[in-house]
């Protein structure tokens, strides 16, 4: 019984590997058709070393052929990737898969390949080495899947810029799963050949490819046991429709092809979206026992930003123009101005989102130039949102800043391969940081929600714990109160007054002037990317030329309403009380000059 | 001279095929894998139709774009349009549109069977002319002519027509479309049926030219083609025939001088090289990135 279906046996635990290498790549975002290709170079090279004896006697053949193919399969993905990791979506797809043909048609155009007649191989595989080969490499992804590294992935899958700004090196993560990819595939090709005892290159196709990416996706990728599913469910359809008696040549591949159709349209998540998982496998810890000590932010005052007459011009376009600014540690630095005037611009410059093109600076000691990657920066201490939010929406809360505290936590990757107990406390500490922020912005009771679940406002929320998870110094926030109602942007405000109590130097821009100037130390206002003011919130409310920036613009609505603020008697209130509240900060009383602003009505 | 005009030929084929396919492509974003299955597809029908009724070409070429418009439609409405908007819809199409053009191969094996089908023998004029020096058969000019003035009469509809307009704003920003009104259900399908209208007669014209049709003759076109809109530039008309023609000369050209067990190493070596110096294809526009 178990000798008569050998062979299908073996095959899923093979076919399994192969989906294995499409997932390593799929994890990461990536979708790469050369596994297969990879996987015919691993096996024909491997034909050239494999002895037929064991090396020195114990070594035994097969287990030289697994390593010099998985050495192979890993570095030929390196060569590849050298030039196609910049390429994103089918651009990549097109690229790997021009590659694989191209490792076919070379292959079948040598003598040492014996060409299209094939090579005869010895048989080494049976199911129980192909079961043991799946089951490590299912192990490895499994214990992926929890660690630094795996989240990581999981990131860049999900963003790659707010990855950036996380501290993650997209370009050499991506290239990561790559090299493991390839190695898998190369795992897949010396085995695959020495079970079926003969190889040609052109078994290798497209179509195989293809065959091994529904395997893949079918199976699904949100677990790591998705490959294993996939493989079993493809490779048993045509066997149980023969065992029920279906022989017609057409009535198969219909079947499959409904079946996969089905599949795809009503299982988003695969096979492996069946099986019921808790839906967040890490629960809050708010334990501060596990509250690791971290290193000290710099003292507060020293400085941290300095830009002397940075620039950014697109052609003939001045978005910003010669800014000088020092930015202190422990300083809340508000940037207004109206829609169009650079503010965005600038934080990107801050954060190496955009090179400048004119001027110098240095954030956090790291020199702002045109080579300079965010993610440096973002190791630095620089932690930021967007103004259009970037969360990882398939991740939940917990997760989202899980991510964000790559910056502070140690890769747990090895640890977790052999189950060392400072990974537990490695990750418990990660958890009891993460908790923690999701606890100060008060979405302690969401942690288990899909981040693209959340409403708008606790979206923004979640971005600010994802960068505060960073531990960082410099905290720049992009219209954080956008889409909040009063109440909540007053919530916000106590917040970013309470993180420059910490220390953390803030960088703020909104529109809501009155919030501004209730929060700002010192405000900069930009229009047509130069900087028209720049003080202390009592002197900017009663400049004229910002008024005049506002009300002249005759912008969108969010221009009338600031202006409207602005010129409202209220204004004097906000900085009286504020006066009051922070008497450190000079709010000296302008309730005297608040009649100007009438004037400009 | 004679090399020169097969290459134009095959290349006239490759550009039909390909430029359904980054129609497409460029108007919904999406890459229809069943794009093969339909070039199978028309030319098996085309065979079967001949073979029954006896029609002169220019019967069958109306009949064939019917039956692909037809298929593309199915595409759209069986494979693509319940994926609409989810998050992976740009991945899961790849698949569902595999499973599809699976579906539709072993249908036409369920029809015709597994073997190779063939023209009557006499079923088209095999005059053969003589230009500048080379011969060519009527058939592979008329073959040239009409793949050259279907590539033409699309072109035109896109840059010219209403329908065409809509298709370029579904392009741009389909959410801004459906609130400005356009039905972008519809247009969504009239894209694929035009799609697959020109892959169903690539099918046909291709036959035509080899005077062989079998299950598997999709694939290899269909990975040519792949070549083909990314050296043209993804989504450009234009690029798919300069793509289409470049490809068809450097392959006639390659079994001529280096012999043709190399041959298909010219497309993938070509495409390549073009990702690599030129993601954007030669016609592309480069897409940037917004922060």
């Amino acid at each position: 019984m178990i000798a008569e279906y050998s062979s299908l046996i073996t095959l899923i635990a093979l076919t399994a590997i192969l989906a294995y290498s499409f997932y390593a790549v799929l994890i990461a975002g990536q979708l790469s058709l050369a596994q297969v290709g990879l996987a015919s170079l691993a096996a024909f090279t491997s034909a050239l070393v494999v002895p037929s004896e064991p090396l020195f006697g114990f070594i035994p053949p097969l287990v030289i052929g697994i390593v010099f193919g998985m050495i192979v399969g890993a570095f030929a993905a390196f060569i590849l990737g050298l030039p196609v990791i910049r390429l994103r979506g089918v651009f990549l797809a097109i690229a790997t898969l021009a590659f694989g043909e191209m490792v076919r048609i070379f292959l079948i155009n040598q003598t040492w390949t014996n060409g299209a007649q094939g090579l005869s191989f010895a048989k080494l595989v049976g199911p129980g080495v192909a079961w043991i080969a799946l089951i490590v490499v299912a192990y490895w992804f499994w214990r992926l899947s929890g660690s630094r590294l795996g989240r990581a992935f999981a990131a860049i899958r999900e963003d790659e810029l707010a990855a950036t700004t996380m501290g993650i090196d997209v370009p050499r993560y991506r290239m990561a799963s790559f090299v493991i990819a390839g190695a898998v595939a190369g795992l897949y090709g010396v085995l695959l050949a020495h079970f079926s005892r003969f190889a040609d290159p052109n078994e290798f196709s497209f179509t195989a490819a293809v065959d091994g990416l529904v395997t893949a996706v079918v199976g699904g990728v949100t677990l790591f046991i998705g490959p294993v599913l996939g493989s079993a469910f493809l490779s048993l359809l045509p066997e149980v429709q023969r065992a029920i008696g279906i022989d017609a040549g057409w009535i198969r591949p219909t079947i499959s092809g409904v079946l996969l159709l089905v599949v795809i349209l009503f299982l988003p998540g695969g096979l492996s979206g069946l099986i019921p998982v808790r839906k967040s496998a890490k629960r809050l810890n708010v334990d501060p026992s596990f509250q690791p000590t971290l290193p000290a932010l710099p003292a507060v005052g020293s400085e941290l930003v300095n830009l002397s007459g940075l620039g950014k011009s697109y052609g003939g376009v001045h978005a910003v123009q010669s800014v000088d600014l020092t930015v202190n540690a422990g300083e809340v630095l508000g940037l207004i101005g109206p829609n169009g005037a650079g503010k965005t611009t600038l934080v990107n410059m801050v954060t190496g989102l955009t090179p400048p093109t004119t001027g110098t600076g240095s954030v956090l000691g790291v020199p702002l130039t045109a080579s300079t990657k965010a993610h440096r920066l973002a190791q630095a201490g620089v932690a930021r949102t967007f103004q259009q939010i970037k969360l990882f929406n398939r991740l939940s809360a917990l997760e989202n800043v899980l991510v964000g505290g790559y910056r502070i936590t140690q890769d747990t990757l090895l640890r977790r391969l052999f189950f060392l107990p400072s990974a537990r406390r490695l990750e418990r500490e990660a958890v009891a940081m993460a908790s923690a922020q999701l606890v100060r912005v008060g979405l302690g009771e969401k942690a288990a929600n899909a981040a693209g679940d959340l409403s708008y406002g606790d979206q923004r929320r979640l971005e600010i714990a994802r960068a505060l998870a960073s531990h960082p110094s410099l905290l720049v926030l992009d219209e954080p109160a956008a889409g909040m109602n009063h109440v909540e942007a007053a919530s916000l405000s106590e917040l970013i007054r309470s993180l420059a109590a910490d220390g953390i130097a803030v960088l703020v821009i909104e529109h809501n002037v009155r919030m501004m100037l209730a929060t700002c130390d010192r405000i900069m206002v930009l229009n047509f990317g130069e900087i028209i003011a720049f003080g202390e919130p009592s002197e900017i409310a009663r400049d004229p030329r910002v008024l005049e920036a506002y009300l002249g613009s005759a912008g969108s609505d969010e221009d009338v309403e600031a202006a409207s603020v602005l010129a409202s008697e209220t204004l004097a209130h906000v900085v009286d009380d504020r006066a009051a509240e922070h008497p450190e900060h000079d709010g000296a009383a302008a309730a005297d000059d608040a009649t100007t602003p009438e004037e400009n009505r | 001279m004679q090399l020169f005009l097969d290459g134009i030929f095959l290349g006239s084929i490759y550009a039909l095929f390909a430029i359904g396919f980054t129609l497409v492509f460029g108007i919904l974003d999406r890459l229809n894998l069943a794009h093969a299955a339909v070039f199978t597809a028309g030319a098996l029908v085309g065979i079967e139709i001949v073979t029954v009724f006896g029609v002169p070409i220019w019967l069958l070429i109306p009949i064939v774009l019917v039956v692909g418009a037809i298929l593309g439609i199915a595409i759209e409405r069986i494979a693509f349009r319940p994926l609409a908007g989810r998050h992976d819809a740009h991945f899961a199409g790849l698949i569902s549109s595999i499973a599809f053009g699976a579906i539709i191969l072993s249908l036409l094996q369920a029809l015709y069977g597994a073997d190779t089908r063939r023209f009557p023998a006499d079923a088209f004029p095999t005059t053969r002319v003589e230009i500048f020096g080379a011969t060519v058969s009527l058939l592979q000019v008329v073959i040239l002519i009409i793949s050259v003035s279907l590539m033409v009469v699309l072109t035109w509809l896109v840059a010219k027509s209403k329908l065409g307009r809509g298709m370029r704003t579904i392009a741009e920003n389909p959410h801004a479309a459906a609130v400005l009104g356009l039905n972008v259900g519809r247009i969504s399908s009239t894209t694929f049926a035009l799609s697959s209208a020109l892959g169903a007669v690539a099918g046909v014209l291709f036959t035509l030219n080899v005077n062989a049709a079998s299950l598997g003759i999709g694939h290899a076109v269909e990975l040519k083609a792949l070549a083909v809109i990314i050296v043209g530039g993804m989504g450009s008309l234009p690029g798919a025939l300069v793509g289409g023609l470049i490809l068809g000369l450097a392959e006639v050209l390659a079994v001529n001088y280096i012999g043709s067990s190399w041959r298909d190493m010219v497309a993938f070596g070509l495409l390549f090289l073009i990702l690599i110096l030129r993601p954007q294809g030669l016609f592309g526009a480069r897409k940037t990135r917004e922060v």
